[in-house]
């Protein structure tokens, strides 16, 4: 049976969850692999959930947000980058392997963009196989 | 000589400026070679002591005083006052209400090395000194000298600031500290399943205790994510109450969610940490946690060109993002 890998995306409400839904209705097709939470803003992401949605047994994790300066608070998505940056640090020296781990810039106009990046990362998860590092095992 | 040291501290104290209602110093603990934190009262100056195993942190001491009133006096080594710089940076103490004693550190003791080098037993041994590369322990009129590489905090290697910034009075020679991340940059070097294996093993003896959370002066949460919550769930509970529970982390002591929470709480401390080596100290596992702290340092270094001497805290500064 082929590999079937589960990404969560969480996508900021004001740009890339818009941009997932033109996606959508302008019927580009991309991996239902893709499972989206929709969060208000990517600087809301907690690293915690991150760790947790890979915990709970997700081959990858994306966070979509604003681009730089288009923030609807602002600033939020710099924070999201901030933290991106550092947590995904944090893993490769853990020897856990970071490139399932992925921030995306997705405007609401960027529909194929989004369609596009989410096809590739899916593909590239399913190259590198299921996580097994920190998914929840019976023991 | 830290007989010296000790001399000059206790004359520092005694001419503090009147309006000082404590002193938080270092007291010989009953027993044992080493020193504890206290909470003085000006006129008990002679009790004080100070030597290499004078390794705690006063920070977390000097943040709960800060509600009551009057003037506090810390003595502070580099990395004590480093992390009252940032607690104040924070705003959790206020600058004007203390009275910091710095004293040029060269190194402490690793209290469990000490213990296994020494050969008297603990509670024989009158005085502890350091001087020039060796430590003189002295007990029932005989005497040990051991190296002092051989007993040296290992994070102390790696001091950038031996010798405190901030401070009123300065005691001993200033000393000049470096940047030195060759322990994480050898590390680094192992491919990426050996260095998983590594942590797997190290975090697979973590009984979360959560003793370095606890101990860590940054750590100062009121409410943190990790602690349990212990609500009870009845058929009752409405469903909005129930998602705000604490769920980021798993309650089982297994060796990926012992690592989940250490990366979060380290993470929490990212352009922060002072390096004092509290959590290190506390671990009752003796597991290596300031290799997580020093690596986010280096991150924090490389990536953003932060440096935490900076008066901005690094968590609010937006301007320092790479690009792309």
């Amino acid at each position: 049976m082929e590999f079937d890998p589960k990404i969560i995306t969480f996508a900021c409400n004001w740009c890339s969850y818009a941009g997932a839904d033109l996606a959508g209705t302008s019927r580009l097709k991309y991996p239902d692999n893709v499972k989206i939470i929709r969060v208000m803003c990517s600087g809301m992401v907690n690293p915690g959930w991150v760790l947790r949605a890979f915990r709970q047994g997700a081959d990858g994790v994306v966070i979509a947000g604003c681009h730089p300066g288009d923030c609807h608070y602002t600033v939020g998505n710099y924070y999201a980058k901030k933290r991106y940056i550092l947590l995904k640090e944090l893993m490769k020296f853990v020897g856990f392997d970071g490139e399932r781990f992925k921030l995306l810039w997705a405007s609401a106009s960027e529909g194929k963009l989004f369609a596009e990046e989410m096809t590739a990362f899916t593909q590239k998860i399913k190259e590198m196989g299921p996580q097994e590092k920190l998914r929840r095992k019976i023991e | 000589m830290n007989s010296e040291i000790l001399e000059k501290i206790k004359e520092e104290c005694r001419k503090l400026p009147d309006d000082i209602s404590y002193i938080v110093g270092f007291v010989r603990k009953r027993g044992e070679p080493r020193e504890v934190l206290k909470v003085l009262k000006p006129d008990e100056v002679d009790r004080m002591s100070f030597s290499p195993l004078s390794f705690n942190n006063p920070a977390r001491i000097v943040m709960d005083l800060m509600k009551s009133d009057g003037k506090i006096a810390v003595i502070a080594k580099g990395c004590d006052a480093r992390a009252l710089k940032q607690l104040e940076k924070e705003e959790k103490i206020e600058r004007e209400r203390l009275y910091i004693i710095g004293v040029s550190c060269p190194g402490v003791i690793d209290y469990r090395k000490f213990r296994n080098a020494v050969k008297f037993r603990l509670p024989e041994i009158e005085s502890v000194e350091l001087v020039g590369d060796e430590v003189i322990v002295k007990a029932n009129g005989e005497e040990q000298r051991i190296p002092f590489s051989e007993v040296i905090f290992e994070n102390c290697l790696y001091c950038e600031q031996p010798t405190p910034k901030d401070y009123d009075v300065l005691i001993g020679e200033p000393r000049e500290g470096k940047l030195d991340f060759s322990d994480i940059e050898e590390f680094e070097k192992l491919d990426r399943e050996e260095r998983w294996s590594y942590w797997m093993e190290v975090f697979s003896k973590c009984i979360r205790c959560h003793a370095c959370r606890q101990v860590c002066p940054l750590c100062y949460c009121e409410e943190c994510l990790v602690d349990p919550s212990n609500l009870a769930v009845s058929p009752m509970t409405p469903a909005e109450e129930k998602a705000a529970y604490p769920r980021v982390l798993g309650k089982t002591v297994n060796a990926s969610d012992n690592m989940v929470y250490h990366l979060i709480r380290v993470l929490h401390h990212a352009g922060r940490c002072a390096g004092c080596g509290e959590c290190e100290r506390a671990c009752p596992m003796e597991l290596p946690l300031l290799k997580l702290e020093r690596k986010l340092k280096k991150v924090v270094y490389e990536v953003f060109n932060y440096s935490p001497d900076e008066e901005i805290p690094f968590l609010s500064k937006l301007d320092i993002l790479p690009e792309g």
